[in-house]
């Protein structure tokens, strides 16, 4: 940590909060509240894309991420599971390079030349997308096998961070256990729609290549991991701006199944389970429920139906939540007065009984200024105590 | 039930070939374009986007629906060059913004307004703001829709409405807006004349700022 005056006045406010707030470890706070118990505080995850944690860093003086995040009081630590070692990743001369799936990837840069520039990795081609049949599908030479993983190193790079904090097994975006995200990845989005609701065949071929390979490799994982993970997250994205993106039938046709026996493995385990998705899922959380889900994450409330008071007076007993913090509105957006209204709201309508923990809807992008980030881990700090 | 009642059932399942052959067999019977057009496909994409608002479709119907409404199209554009419906609704160029590569629900707008009877030019994904000008220009559009899904890409769409501005065109066309991270604040802050939060709802825009 730089130790600058000004640097030092900047931590001042949340190292004060979190001087007078915290009675426990960052593991212990997060394993009471996914438990529906009232720990000190909100524990807090935290999502970003580089380009903040980057600013975050050198607003508040720190000289790496893992400093940032213990001094903001980041609760969660991502694991990203075992070491990828099979065949290199294929680059092509288009500047694409191929994903696990065989899917091919490019770097798209937006706002060039702006305060705000940044880079995604988005899908340029899916294998695929024109294949017609079941028996081609079948035969894609590029399916992956959990023996591409070494998985000797995830215990040691797990058990760093106890007992401190707070484990979550996630894999990253590529290797995330999914079900309908792999599929468009592979597929193409539009595609996918029309397989939905046209092509049953090619969807449940698809489906079940993608889930018996995390079948196979989730036990792996998780016999890795040991007791050294606390929580499992998987993700797929089943909301829309304004509703479900298919039917609730639809889910219990194609996908319900295999969200339960992800379930179910890590049950097994002794983990519970997190799970993301974007947008508005509202019509299809009792069936998250009923299929053995512990954690919906990451709230996005300008999605319809997503209020977190409403979820948590109709779920809470069920159901913890992570997230509620509105990327898309109030933190590019909004002023810092508005920031922290909205955590306070989120602190005030969630925190009782435990099952909530502090969150972005998704990671809090470049377009942020930097009061409203300072805004929001203050806020975090401010609101989310106990008693 | 009437063959022009079929049609409109057929554009709503999404039954895009059957949708096709009944087109055929209408004009044969003499049915004109625009009849088809209006009591047919039209009818069909009002009733998915009711159900769609409703909560009762989703996104796959949707596709399927404008996917069978576009086919529907394809029968009658040859007898759309001359005739009542040589004079289409209007003109819309429509395109993701620049940093931006997303186009499924950019997709199903410009499939929608194709069906619900406009004349759509569909820039693709990535438009450079240059691109936008010079195509509202070149084909004369009476609305502009911009699409983004990130909102630090959404911003490119104030972009284009100051370019719009500066090149003196800003009368000339209508800018609607849409994609996730797109409200109607967002709309009011940048100076767009709308905003539409799904497919359905964008035809009926389209349809309003035109009146």
């Amino acid at each position: 940590m730089k130790d600058d005056p000004i640097y030092k006045d900047r931590r001042y406010r949340i190292n004060e909060l979190r001087k007078k707030n915290e009675k426990m470890t960052s593991r212990e706070r997060t394993i009471k509240a996914i438990n529906f118990e009232e720990p000190d505080r909100i524990p807090i995850d935290n999502w970003m894309v580089p380009e903040i944690k980057k600013r975050c860093m050198e607003y508040w003086g720190c000289e790496s991420e893992e400093e940032l995040l213990a001094f903001l009081g980041v609760d969660v630590r991502d694991n990203y599971g075992p070491s990828y070692v099979g065949q290199e990743f294929k680059k092509f001369d288009d500047g694409t390079v191929a994903d696990l799936w065989g899917v091919r990837r490019k770097v798209v840069t937006y706002g060039k030349g702006t305060p705000h520039e940044g880079t995604f990795k988005e899908v340029a081609w899916s294998p695929l997308e024109h294949m017609t049949s079941v028996e081609e599908i079948n035969a894609y030479k590029a399916w992956p096998t959990p023996d591409w993983w070494d998985y000797s190193k995830m215990k040691a790079e797990c058990a760093y961070w106890h007992p401190e904090y707070f484990v979550l097994n996630k894999g990253d975006r590529l290797d995330r256990t999914a079900q309908l995200k792999p599929m468009m990845y592979l597929r193409g989005i539009q595609q996918t729609f029309i397989d939905l609701a046209m092509n049953p065949d090619i969807v449940e071929c698809i489906r079940d290549h993608v889930v018996n390979y995390f079948v196979e490799y989730n036990p792996k994982v998780f016999g890795a991991g040991g007791n050294e993970i606390d929580m499992f997250m998987m993700g797929d994205d089943m909301g829309g701006q304004r509703g479900p993106l298919i039917s609730v039938e639809m889910w219990q046709k194609y996908f319900r199944d295999a969200f339960r026996k992800y379930c179910d493995i890590a049950h097994e385990y002794g983990l519970k389970v997190m799970y993301h998705t974007c947008g508005d899922v509202y019509q299809l959380i009792p069936e998250f429920i009923e299929n053995g889900l512990d954690c919906l994450q990451s709230l996005q409330p300008q999605a319809t139906n997503m209020d977190i008071k409403r979820l948590k007076q109709e779920f809470g007993k069920h159901l913890s939540f992570q997230g509620g913090m509105d990327i898309q509105q109030v933190l590019p957006l909004g002023t810092p007065e508005d920031v922290k209204k909205m955590v306070r709201y989120a602190a005030e309508n969630a925190k009782r009984g435990g099952g909530y923990i502090f969150g972005t809807s998704h990671n809090i992008q470049a377009d942020t200024a930097m009061e409203n980030v300072v805004a929001l881990f203050e806020a975090y700090h401010e609101y989310g105590v106990y008693g | 039930m009437s063959t022009l009642e079929k049609l409109s059932e057929y554009v709503e399942h999404g039954k895009g070939k059957e949708a096709k052959s009944l087109t055929q067999k209408l004009l044969g019977d003499n049915i004109s374009a625009n009849k088809i057009v209006q009591e047919g496909i039209i009818k069909g994409l009002d009733a998915i986007g009711e159900k769609f608002a409703a909560f009762e479709a989703f996104v796959p119907e949707l596709m399927v629906a404008a996917m069978a409404a576009t086919e529907a199209l394809e029968v009658l554009r040859p007898k759309m060059t001359h005739g009542t419906l040589h004079k289409t609704l209007g003109t819309v160029v429509i395109g993701t913004v620049e940093g931006d590569v997303h186009d499924v629900g950019k997709n199903i707008v410009a499939m929608m307004l194709e069906g619900g009877g406009f004349n759509v030019v569909d820039l693709g994904v990535d438009v450079p703001l240059a691109k936008f000008l010079k195509e509202v220009q070149y084909h004369e559009a009476q609305i502009l829709a911009l699409s983004a899904l990130y909102t630090p890409t959404r911003l490119a769409m104030r972009d284009v409405i100051e370019a719009l501005k500066k090149e003196g065109l800003r009368d000339k066309v209508r800018v609607m807006i849409g994609g996730a991270p797109i409200d109607q604040d967002f709309c009011n802050l940048i100076g767009a004349d709308g905003y539409a939060p799904d497919a359905p709802q964008a035809i009926k825009l389209a349809r309003s700022l035109l009146a």
